[in-house]
């Protein structure tokens, strides 16, 4: 054996036993493929290949492994950044939020003496009225982040992104699949950094001391809506004046509206661009959902008028068993009533007695992205701290800090209620389907005349209205 | 020896009057020139920028393009939600402007007199237009809540449940029920307005008044409320400007929804800048929304300033 193949041969050993390793050691005692295992959703972590508690067909729980990566090899170690100061924009000013924040940014600094990193944070509504008008103005904001669907949407127009395709992290430190969101015309321009799931999060207690179980269809929803608005329960704690949180259900409305996911895009495309309106047989699908669940009294009382601290305290006072919105309101829930800790589950929520296309939604954002026009410098510190985010050590401060799960390899979730969810990211989950509708007045007419429709309004005059309402504006 | 005749005099004088006027004069503008500048980095450019903005389609990515007056003919031919918004807009003003002159008088007339007590209720009426909006549209958010909200839990309470109503959440009560809150909100500021009004009306009328036997309701109608013109001219064009601006407000409450049917002028543009990103369409709304509340400034003042004269 020659000196070449001999390296070849040790290389290749290392890389099997680097692959190798880090899986087994994320075994906890007593887990392993294929035995049983008590809690559905359970996991060892997010690695490259993680084992995963989750049902089988069989309805028997058992460890799973999931594949998570692109196969890119292993997770590399972040980038050494130049000295200097920029800004990082961003809209996450929650409390949980700002504490993981800070303390991953003191230890970066603190990693990298003469870096700094200096953040701007604004709520959602400022940030995306404002921010992008201001970054482009502003090379020092070599650091922002957008939300997936119209804000990503219109910062990847303005030709302000810095392409990260070549960046390793991004193949090898990231859950594959969820690096599409952040992809504008071929090119990665953005890391989606949370992974979330969207709809809906129920109280596991109640479920059981109502022996409810999953209901499979829209027929079972429906029963289910009656039998707990008979028990004296506020069926789904929805907030229908608060419109983005809304509209969160309308994922699970469309996720199975459609024959396939292609067949959505394309419907959901053709709206947006006025190709078609709300009176398609499409859509008018969709809203008779709306009409059946509204029916069986799954709304609140007033739904229209139900904001969305009012349906965090329905939720939040056991006077609801369901929330449908996603796992990011966990931490808003504790907070009202800490004997909820450990007792939220997500739930598939299949609203058609036809083919199932998709079992939940989950979505990708907090997207990541380099000022393109920063110096050199401030785009080199930007691309270093996306990259000692996308650390599992760093990912898992994010996570188990902020609770929310997040697209990062090799981070070990230690919060309960993130435990108990984790085991969506082995379903078959569609991306938030809604976010396609990237025209902002599109997407906010066709959630108003949703919402119309669970206020009492009937279809058929809520569709045409909207529908010229949309025209109107896409013509103008 | 020359003598100096008494025409020449007098013209020196006069050039001399008229260098000190010029003089004077340089002065004046000068003075005036910080101002002057201001008003036209802050207002006038922007004003003319808006004008030209207003004949473009622009989305603030791409390059304006110029579009000529179709911005302008779309709003009037193919825009429903525009007059809905400038319905909604007139309503909330003339409802606004009312109630708040109109309560507003009336406590200010209760209060007029400087006792303890008195400044007591004015600073309290005073309180809530030291907030900040954003904070009374969270507390009326609350207030409203169809489900927990104290009014509503009141109404139940008492056994009024047919006033019990979705405040927020219908398009048939939203605006109103935000029309009460501005009012809620502004009174107390227009109360101290008209008391400095009304102390300053010669306490002479009044005795003679009095010495003419005249009633309570006589001495309002003859004495209070023609000598408090000047003052409500300035509450009401104050309140119309303000029920114009109640942006953050409504945002903070409803957004405009549901379905625009608490939305104004302010909301409607700051959607079409920022959700839509339409802003030539924008600038010709906003064009619009000034020609509107000019218009009714005028009147106004028109219909106070004939009553003056009578």
């Amino acid at each position: 054996m020659n000196a070449k193949a001999f390296k070849a041969l040790i290389a290749m050993a290392f890389a099997i036993s680097a692959t190798v390793v880090p899986i087994s050691q994320s075994f906890a005692a007593g887990e392993s493929l294929g035995k049983s295992c008590p809690t559905e959703g359970v996991m060892t972590g997010t690695k490259t290949t993680s084992l995963i508690c989750v049902k089988g067909s069989n309805g028997k729980q058992t460890w799973q492994r999931v594949k998570l990566s692109a196969g890119g090899g292993r997770p590399v170690a972040s980038l050494t950044p130049p000295k200097g100061e920029i800004e990082f924009w961003h809209y996450r000013p929650e409390v949980l939020d700002q504490k993981a924040l800070v303390e991953i940014i003191a230890n970066f600094e603190a990693r990298y003496p003469g870096t700094k990193i200096k953040q701007v944070v604004k709520d959602t509504t400022t940030f995306n009225a404002t921010a992008r008008v201001q970054i482009l103005n502003n090379p020092k904001a070599a650091l922002f982040a957008t939300s997936r669907g119209f804000v990503f949407d219109t910062f990847a127009k303005s030709d302000m992104m810095v392409d990260l395709s070549s960046q390793r992290y991004v193949k090898q430190n990231a859950i594959a699949k969820a690096m599409f969101a952040g992809v504008y015309e071929g090119k990665q321009l953005g890391v989606p950094y949370q992974y979330l799931f969207n709809n809906p999060i129920v109280n596991t207690d109640l479920w059981a001391k109502e022996k409810w179980t999953t209901p499979k269809n829209l027929t079972g929803w429906v029963a289910w809506c009656k039998d707990a608005k008979a028990k004296g329960y506020i069926p789904f704690a929805w907030p229908g004046a608060t419109l983005g949180q809304a509209a969160q259900i309308s994922n699970s409305a469309l996720m199975n509206s459609a024959s396939s996911y292609a067949e959505l895009e394309k419907n959901l495309l053709d709206l947006n661009s006025g190709k078609t309106d709300l009176t398609t047989s499409w859509f008018k699908g969709v809203a008779s959902i709306y009409v059946k669940l509204r029916d069986a009294g799954c709304f609140p009382e007033n739904p229209t008028g139900v904001t969305q601290n009012a349906a965090y305290t329905m939720f939040a006072t056991e006077k609801s068993p369901l929330l449908p919105i996603g796992t990011f309101a966990m931490g808003d829930i504790v907070a009202l009533n800490k004997k909820l800790d450990g007792k939220m589950q997500l739930m598939s929520m299949i609203l058609t007695d036809g083919p199932v296309v998709a079992e939940g939604i989950m979505n990708n954002t907090y997207i990541l992205s380099v000022n393109k026009n920063s110096s050199s410098r401030d785009q080199k510190i930007a691309n270093a701290f996306i990259s000692y985010l996308m650390t599992g050590p760093v990912g898992q401060i994010y996570a188990n800090t902020s609770l929310q799960h997040v697209n990062v390899l090799d981070v070990e979730y230690t919060n309960v209620n993130l435990l108990t969810t984790s085991s969506f990211q082995a379903k078959n989950t569609m991306l938030a389907p809604r976010f396609l509708l990237v025209n902002g007045s599109v997407s906010d007419l066709t959630q108003q005349a949703l919402i119309a429709i669970v206020g009492g309004k009937s279809p058929d005059d809520v569709l045409p209205d909207f529908s010229k309402q949309i025209k109107q504006k896409l013509a103008a | 020896m020359t003598q100096t005749s008494a025409p020449t005099i007098a013209t020196r004088n006069i050039g001399a009057a008229s260098r000190k006027k010029k003089r004077d004069a340089a002065i004046y503008y000068l003075m005036g020139l910080p101002a002057a500048l201001l008003f036209s980095i802050f207002y006038f450019v922007p004003f003319i920028a808006n004008l030209r903005y207003s004949l473009t389609r622009w989305d603030r990515i791409t390059d304006p393009e110029f579009v000529g007056m179709k911005n302008f003919v779309n709003l009037l031919t193919n825009d429903d939600l525009f007059f809905k918004v400038l319905g909604n807009n007139l309503r909330f003003t003339f409802l606004v402007v009312l109630f708040q002159t109109v309560f507003s008088l009336f406590f200010a007339i209760l209060l007029v007199r400087n006792t303890k007590f008195n400044i007591l209720l004015r600073t309290l009426y005073f309180f809530p237009t030291i907030l900040s909006s954003v904070s009374v549209g969270m507390i009326w958010l609350y207030i409203y809540d169809p489900n927990y909200g104290a009014l509503n839990l009141f109404f139940n309470r008492v056994g009024l449940e047919a006033f019990a109503l979705n405040w927020l959440g219908s398009e048939t009560s939203a605006l109103y029920a935000i029309a009460f809150t501005q009012v809620w909100f502004h009174t107390g500021q227009m109360i101290v307005i008209y008391i400095a009004g009304l102390q300053q009306i010669p306490q002479e009328l009044y005795e003679a008044a009095e010495m003419d036997g005249a009633t309570r309701w006589q001495q309002f109608k003859n004495v209070t409320w023609p000598m408090s013109i000047p003052t409500t001219v300035v509450v009401m064009a104050y309140t119309t400007i303000q029920s114009f601006r109640a942006f953050d407000l409504i945002f903070s409450m409803t957004q405009g929804g549901p379905n625009n049917a608490s939305s104004i002028f302010a909301v409607m543009i700051y959607q079409t800048v920022f959700n839509e990103l339409r802003i030539g369409y924008a600038a010709a709304q906003s064009i619009f929304f000034v020609l509107v509340l000019v218009l009714i400034t005028l009147l106004q003042r028109k219909v106070l300033g004939s009553g003056k004269e009578r």
